[in-house]
């Protein structure tokens, strides 16, 4: 048997045995991959959830050309406890979009990465630093802030 | 790997390669751009028309005549149509992104293209109805 036969079967084995596949919630998990995947999944969820919001909105504004009634009728849909809900979470959403979106345009220019060095254990990636991972808690607090303000100028209707 | 096999990949990538050139109209690089101005263009716009409804009592604001004389007035209609035509083109290209990601098939590639495409003129054309027909062609 030659070698490159010996490492196709070891392949294909590797390939049939997925008990050890963790699925969505090892994709899921920040234990395992740090926050920088927390970052990751939550940009995408909040961009998947800002879209719909935003195809909601272009609908319900559409009501304002078929009269006041319909308009008022919109709006009594969204000025209930629920609909404020809702909307503090897409401020909230939006805001960490926001944040985290500006850092990742930086890290992909090539900022606050820090510099290569050699692998050294416990070969930790400078990539994987303070600045960015202080990028992250930043998005996190101001979007927590900008939902305590929301929530305070939708509940007091100010 | 005989000689001859590796004529056919090299002629196979030459002909998929001028097959992808003839309707390819962005470069991915071009793409990632336009997704990061849209993003950071949005941010603003988004500002002011948020920073809008906040300028009087949040309830107030929402009152049919105060949205439609905002929608007269031509700035901010204007306004309006850049946030519906930027964040539609960057919600929709960040939607592809995530599509992309979860499968990478020529016909799949093909058929998100062509989904988020459509979608984007759609969500363009139904705002921009709205913004239209509340200016009622005003400039005042």
């Amino acid at each position: 048997m030659t070698s490159t036969t010996s490492a196709k079967r070891i392949d294909d084995n590797n390939k049939n045995d997925r008990t050890n596949r963790a699925g969505i919630r090892g994709w899921l998990n920040p234990i395992i991959y740090g926050w920088e995947r927390v970052s990751y999944w939550f940009q995408r969820l909040t961009g998947i959830f800002l879209l719909v919001y935003f195809i909601g909105h272009v609908y319900e504004t559409s009501s304002l050309v078929s009269g006041p009634d319909a308009w008022a009728a919109m709006l009594e849909m969204t000025q209930t406890v629920g609909g404020h809900l809702f909307l503090i979470l897409v401020i909230g959403a939006s805001t960490f979009h926001t944040i985290n979106g500006i850092r990742l345009i930086f890290t992909q220019a090539g900022q606050g990465l820090g510099k290569p060095g050699r692998p050294d254990y416990p070969y930790d990636p400078t990539s994987v630093n303070n600045k960015q991972r202080s990028g992250l808690w930043i998005a996190f607090i101001l979007a927590a802030v900008a939902m305590l303000y929301g929530a305070n100028v939708l509940f007091s209707g100010e | 790997m005989t000689s001859s096999d590796s004529k056919n990949n090299i002629n196979k990538n030459r002909q998929t390669t001028r097959w992808f050139s003839n309707i390819t109209i962005l470069r991915e690089s071009q793409i990632t751009k336009i997704h990061y101005i849209t993003g950071v263009s949005a941010l603003f716009v988004v500002a002011i028309h948020i920073l809008m409804r906040l300028i009087m009592p949040f309830n107030m604001s929402l009152e049919f005549e105060n949205v439609i004389l905002n929608y007269k007035n031509i700035f901010y209609a204007l306004l309006l149509e850049s946030i519906l035509v930027l964040i539609a083109i960057h919600g929709f290209n960040g939607l592809r992104v995530i599509l992309l990601e979860i499968r990478q098939t020529l016909i799949w590639e093909k058929a998100v293209n062509i989904l988020v495409i459509v979608a984007m003129i759609g969500i363009i054309a139904y705002g921009t109805r709205t913004i239209i027909i509340a200016n009622g062609f005003s400039v005042g």
